[in-house]
This record gives C-alpha cells, sequence and structure tokens, in this order.
C-alpha cells in the first residue's frame, strides 16, 4: 500500500510540475530584469535598464538608438530578445509574480490585459511634462490602444505596419506572366497564380497563405471586400456578413491555386518563398529585413496589395483596397525602480528623433506620422515604396479585443477556416466557416 | 492491542544529530514545497476558480470548469489521443529495448560503444530532437521522403501523424529503458543459464523461461514509468506540429490542451481543470496497475 501512495504521489508531481513551469518561467525573467533593481530605494538611479523585445532583426537597430541615449543619461541599457511564445509567457509570469524587464514592447493581442491591470508604468505625468513628446503626432490606432479608456496612456507608439505583396521575379519570367502592377486586383492575382502553379504542373505554386497569416493574409481581403473583423468598437464583427464571405470567396479562389494547406502547415510561406517553391506570398513591412538579407533577394519585389473593384469601374477607389496596420508600443513596468529613466528612455525613442533614426537603420516604419520617407531608402537595391504607398489607401488597425488570441487562434484551426483551407474546391465549406468565425468571435466577447 | 513502547530520552548527541540532520535537508524540504506542494495544491484550488488576469481576483466557482471539462468533446479527444500515443511508445520502446539490453549484455567487442548510440537520444534535449525530426519529416524537403522516393505528408495526415509521433517518442526512450534492462539483466545469476545449457535448451528458449520472469521486476517498473511519463507528453506535439496542422487536433495530448487553455489562451481556471483531471486519471490507471503487479509479475 505504500508503494503504490508514493506512485500516486509521483504521478501527481509529474504532472503539477508541469503547472510550476509557469512559475519557474517568471524566475528567469525575473534574473534578466534584477539587472536594473540592484539600486534599491526608489528614486535611485539605475545603473543600468533592461529591455526585452522579441524580434531579432531589430535588436542591433534597438541597441544602436538606446546607445545613444545613453551618451546623454548615462545609463546603460541591455536590449535582450526573447522569442514571441516565450516572451508573453515569461511577461505574463513577471507581471503575475512581480519582476518584469524595466522596458518592454506591447502588443494588440494583449495591450488591453496589462493595461487594466494596473502592471505597466502610467505615463501621463511624464508626457505633460516632457516638450518632446505630442501625442496628436502619432497615428491614431496605435495612440488609441494604449490609452485606456480613462485617458491613462500607458505605452508610446513605437512603429507602425503595413502589408504588400511579395513576389520572386524569377519564377515570374520562367512562367511567362507579367509582374504584380499596383492596379492588380485579386482576381488578376488568381489569374497569375493560376499561370504559374498551372505553367509548372504544380512544382512550383503560384502562391500560398496559411491560417494563420491572417493581419497579412486573409484579413485584408475581408476589408477590401467591405467586411470587418472586429468592428470599430471592438464588439462585435461582420465575419460571417455577404461583404466577408465575398472576400473569402476570393480567397478560396486563390487557394485553388495555390500551395496545400498540408505543405504551408510544414514548411511556413516564408520558407516555401525562400526556397523557390512559391510565386507570391503577402508580407509585412516587419519581415522586410528577413528578404533583404535572404540569398536570393535579387530575385524579390514587392507590390502594393490588390484591390477588390467593388463598384466594377476599373479603378482603385479609397476604400476598395486596404492594408492592416498594427503598432507596437514602448512600456514600462509600474514597479521599476527608476521610472524617471525608463520613461527617459521610452521619450527617446519614441520622439522625433529616436523615430527618425528608427527609419533611417531600417528597423521599422514610425509611430509617428510624417517620419518614415527615411525608411523607404535604408534598403538599397531592394525598392519597399510599396509599403509607404499602402498609406494612400485605406489602412485598418489590427483587430483586437481583450483577449484577441483567444479567437484568433480558434479561426486558424479546425472547425473554423482549416476546413476550407483544407477542401478549397468546396465553397460551401467557405461560406459555413465564415458563419463558425461569426459564433467563435461572437462567443469569445462574450466570455471576456 | 500493542503496548506502547516506553519513550526513550534522547540523548544529547542524538538530539544535535537530529537538528543537523534537518539542516542537511531543509534545502530540499523547502525546493519540494516552494515548487511541487504549493504549486499542486495552489494547482487543485485554481480548479475551482475562475481566474483573473496575472493571478490576480480569482473568484470561487464551485465545480463549473469540471462540469465543462467534462462534457467537452475535445477533453476526451485529447485524451483518446494521449492514450494512442502510450500505446505506440509503452510497448515498442519496452520490447525494444529488451531486446537491445539482451544484445548488449553479451561480452562482445564494442557493446560499450554501442550502448553509448543508444542512449544518446535521452542525452540530446528533447525540443532539439524535436526540431531534427521535424524536418526528417518534412513532405517538401524531409530526408525521409527524398531517400524513399515518397511523397508522404507524415506530420500532416491525420491518419498517420499520431504513429510518425509516437515512433519520435519511441526513439527517444529507447536508450533509457535499455540501460533499466541491462542493470536488471546482471543480477540474474548467470548459474541459471548454465544449467539451462547442460539440459540442452536454446538461446530462445532461454530468453523466454529464464530471462522474461526474472527480468519481470525491471519490466514492470519501466512499464509503471513510462505510462506515467507517456500520459504526460506535451514537448514532442507542441514542437512538431504547426498550430495550423489539421492533423493536430488527432495528436495533441492532453497537456497539449491544458498548455492551449492556461498560456495561449490565458485561462487558468480552465487549465488546471484538465491538469486536475489527467492527475485522476494517472491515480486511477496507477491503481489498476498495482493490483495487476501480483499476477504479472514473477516472484520466486
Amino acid at each position: 500500500m505504500k508503494k503504490l501512495a508514493a506512485l500516486l504521489l509521483a504521478a501527481m508531481m509529474c504532472t503539477t510540475a508541469l503547472t510550476a513551469c509557469g512559475g519557474s518561467g517568471g524566475s528567469g525573467s525575473s534574473s534578466s530584469g534584477s539587472g536594473s533593481s540592484e539600486s534599491s530605494g526608489s528614486g535611485a538611479k539605475a545603473g543600468s535598464i533592461t529591455v526585452n523585445i522579441w524580434d531579432a532583426n531589430q535588436q542591433k537597430g534597438i541597441q544602436e538608438i538606446a546607445d545613444k541615449w545613453t551618451e546623454t543619461s548615462g545609463v546603460k541599457v541591455n536590449v535582450e530578445v526573447v522569442d514571441w511564445d516565450n516572451y508573453w509567457t515569461l511577461l505574463e509570469a513577471g507581471a503575475s509574480g512581480g519582476t518584469m524587464p524595466d522596458v518592454f514592447w506591447m502588443h494588440s493581442n494583449t495591450a488591453q490585459m496589462y493595461m487594466e491591470n494596473d502592471v505597466l508604468l502610467k505615463l501621463n505625468d511624464y508626457i505633460e511634462k516632457d516638450s518632446k513628446i505630442d501625442m496628436s503626432k502619432y497615428y491614431e490606432g496605435v495612440k488609441n490602444l494604449y490609452t485606456r479608456s480613462d485617458g491613462n496612456v500607458y505605452a508610446l507608439p513605437k512603429d507602425h505596419d503595413t502589408i504588400a505583396l511579395l513576389y520572386n521575379k524569377a519564377i515570374f519570367d520562367k512562367y511567362k506572366v507579367d509582374y504584380p502592377t499596383d492596379k492588380w486586383t485579386w482576381t488578376d492575382m488568381y489569374e497569375a497564380a493560376k499561370k504559374i502553379t498551372e505553367g509548372s504542373k504544380g512544382d512550383v505554386y503560384g502562391m500560398a497563405m496559411n491560417t494563420s497569416n491572417n493581419q497579412d493574409g486573409w484579413y485584408n481581403l475581408i476589408y477590401s471586400y467591405g467586411g470587418q473583423v472586429i468592428t470599430e468598437d471592438h464588439k462585435g464583427t461582420t465575419i460571417g456578413g455577404a461583404e466577408s464571405k465575398a472576400g473569402m470567396e476570393m480567397m478560396r479562389q486563390l487557394l485553388t491555386v495555390g500551395a496545400p494547406q498540408s505543405v504551408v502547415a510544414e514548411t511556413g510561406t516564408d520558407s516555401l518563398f525562400m526556397s523557390g517553391k512559391v510565386g507570391m506570398i503577402t508580407q509585412g513591412s516587419w519581415m522586410i529585413n528577413s528578404f533583404y538579407t535572404a540569398e536570393n533577394h535579387a530575385d524579390y519585389a514587392w507590390a502594393l496589395l490588390p484591390y477588390a473593384d467593388r463598384n466594377g469601374n476599373g479603378t482603385c477607389e479609397k476604400d476598395e483596397r486596404w492594408s492592416a496596420y498594427n503598432g507596437l508600443g514602448w512600456a514600462a513596468s509600474a514597479a521599476v525602480k527608476d521610472p524617471e529613466s525608463c520613461y527617459s528612455l521610452i521619450s527617446y525613442f519614441c520622439s522625433e528623433e529616436g523615430q527618425k533614426l528608427q527609419a533611417e537603420k531600417g528597423v521599422t516604419m514610425g509611430g509617428m506620422t510624417g517620419v518614415s520617407d527615411a525608411f523607404a531608402n535604408a534598403f538599397e537595391g531592394m525598392d519597399i515604396k510599396p509599403f509607404l504607398d499602402a498609406e494612400n489607401f485605406s489602412l485598418y488597425f489590427r483587430p483586437y479585443t481583450r483577449k484577441t488570441t483567444v479567437w484568433e487562434d480558434a479561426l486558424q484551426q479546425a472547425g473554423a477556416f482549416l476546413d476550407p483551407w483544407q477542401k478549397p474546391d468546396d465553397a460551401e465549406l467557405m461560406s459555413k466557416a465564415c458563419d463558425n468565425a461569426q459564433k467563435i468571435i461572437e462567443d469569445a466577447i462574450k466570455a471576456e | 492491542m500493542k503496548q506502547l513502547a516506553p519513550r526513550k530520552k534522547r540523548t544529547k548527541a542524538e538530539k544535535r544529530e537530529a537538528i543537523w540532520a534537518l539542516c542537511f535537508i531543509a534545502p530540499t524540504i523547502i525546493g519540494l514545497i516552494a515548487l511541487n506542494f504549493y504549486p499542486a495544491i495552489d494547482t487543485v484550488w485554481q480548479s475551482f476558480c475562475k481566474t483573473g488576469d496575472f493571478g490576480k481576483g480569482n473568484v470561487f466557482i464551485g465545480f463549473a470548469n469540471y462540469a465543462k471539462v467534462f462534457t467537452a468533446g475535445e477533453t476526451w479527444h485529447s485524451l483518446w489521443n494521449t492514450i494512442k500515443y502510450a500505446l505506440i511508445e509503452v510497448p515498442f520502446g519496452v520490447v525494444i529495448a529488451l531486446i537491445l539490453a539482451v544484445f548488449l549484455n553479451k561480452k562482445l567487442k564494442g557493446t560499450s560503444v554501442f550502448r553509448t548510440i543508444f542512449f544518446l537520444p535521452m542525452v540530446c534535449a528533447p525540443a532539439a530532437v524535436a526540431m531534427v525530426w521535424k524536418w526528417l519529416y518534412n513532405q517538401q524537403f524531409g530526408l525521409l521522403n527524398n531517400v524513399f522516393g515518397t511523397n508522404v505528408a507524415w506530420i500532416s495526415d491525420p491518419k498517420i501523424a499520431w504513429i510518425s509521433i509516437g515512433i519520435i517518442g519511441v526513439w527517444s526512450v529507447i536508450g533509457y529503458n535499455m540501460v533499466l534492462f541491462i542493470s536488471g539483466l546482471q543480477e540474474i545469476p548467470g548459474d541459471y543459464y548454465e544449467a539451462a545449457e547442460i539440459d540442452g535448451a536454446t538461446g530462445i528458449r532461454q530468453f523466454f523461461h529464464i530471462t522474461v520472469p526474472l527480468l519481470s521486476p525491471t519490466t514492470f517498473f519501466i512499464v509503471q514509468t513510462r505510462i506515467i511519463g507517456a500520459l504526460t507528453i506535451f514537448d514532442l506535439m507542441f514542437m512538431v506540429m504547426d498550430k495550423t496542422n489539421l492533423a493536430l487536433e488527432n495528436t495533441q495530448s492532453i497537456v497539449y490542451l491544458f498548455y492551449t487553455y492556461a498560456f495561449t489562451n490565458g485561462d487558468k481556471g480552465y487549465g488546471a481543470t484538465i491538469v486536475v483531471f489527467l492527475v485522476i486519471f494517472i491515480m486511477i490507471v496507477t491503481f489498476i496497475m498495482q493490483r495487476a503487479e501480483k499476477k504479472l509479475v514473477y516472484h520466486p
């Protein structure tokens, strides 16, 4: 009997140790965050500030800008990269356990939750006293995202991104297809993709898109056909409506001439594109550097996202071409020991000087309007103007609610859009998936 | 009635010894309490709560989470996936390891080299193992499809993905099981084999009539620990399967489901309930195994 009890206990500890993972993950982040809190006592000037980000592409540029700030402040800055999935696990554990990194990025997926629970440093008083920050200069959607309904500001807009079409000139040449232009509709994209897929007899796919390519993919079709994934009040959706269904029907047709779902789920659209297996993908501006530094980057070129000619007059109206935009925010932990220095760093990142540096170095486009022109020239030999031109048409802010990941994940999986993605020939299935998606989002919002 | 022995007074030296003993085990005890017992109890508590963000504002809701877990189809589907995985990993992991152990227990040249090779997967980080296998299985560029000239979606075809995952599990665990078997084999006295040989028993007869019964306590131990290990599998599915993989539904383990709810969706209470559900299931399995021990294990 003793042996039995011991085994049961062992079994229990095995499984419950899983939950302990979350806790121990927190201690991992605390050790990285403690660098600054070494100097005890509030108000004491920190010796160094720990900055956590998730994008390794940006680390070098951000560190350089931060070093510039160090020249005047004398406070050292360590920029550490934690990959996207672990970033949020660590941050959440840090917020629950009490030790977060000092300064870090916020994202539309989770910003609401963090702002409501007062784990972020309130920036209002600092902004008021700061002559370098003028809140009216930032992109509306990004600014609103990090402002709580009671008017408190918890993060300053770091950047904004847009979406464009990426194509491989070598593949287009090989199968004698004309390059994408800014007059392309989604139907033109379909025709081109079809020519490539059929011309290569399935060896190369005309286009590829996974269900997880939402912000940089199928969301844009829904909006250009007049639908909305999340309505402007963040309380509902029209994804099951006729406009959204028209957009997803176009998506379905694209899928019939694109890479099958089983292929993109295993290899990823980026890798497929870079290995010359796919002619076109849609991509966000945060990915430019990956393609700019890729082996065959001379073959790659960007174009404006196609539009939906809804009124049938053959030209692109402002509200017929939509690109998602999203913006990260620079936030600080509410428990930070030296809030003055942390704010000063955030302020520098988001000031006109910092924002212009960020664009010049090709890190990202700015969160402030009118500072991003230099970004277009940051990648010598690659024309990335389509990302800036997208702003001449319509932009929508990346759809978010309080707990975005809950419905966003569900939409990518079986029971929602994974089914029609798997069988793109079945038009009925896509329409049904839109209805399911409507219900998934509504239920998720209700449960928030 | 048993008579209570008069309490012996401890000498000073004994007291000191006891205090020192406590001091020495204190780090382990504190570690166990802080990292195992406290989270375990807290998990059970959370399973009765609608948990708030960042561990604040938990509201007690009784058995509501349990009602949801027990009625959700995905719970039972995931449990079945986990059992399917265990059905591959445990039998194959044990049988292959036993055969290897018997061969590597012989006094031949190079046994230590082979033992090391078979044990290596155990030393590798599970995440690294999963990444390598993910690329071996890749439909487009994977080594398997290229070598055999096939075009099989090893990890995206719902019909075979669970087997592919199970194979990785077997491969990873063979070395560990083998080492346990070898140590068990070395406890069997050589006399039995000598006697059997004189009586004219073949190698195969010796294996089934001496090795297998005398090794049964070791086998039972391995089977039992591996069942518990297989039921708590997570890393393989998490690393190998993409979220948008159609086969995920048919391979995701119950711990994966827990991860999705607790960490991706941020619903710690529901996640905790799934874990408690798993613990109860493992307890039942363990209980049955313990009952069966007397029948299955040979006690000379």
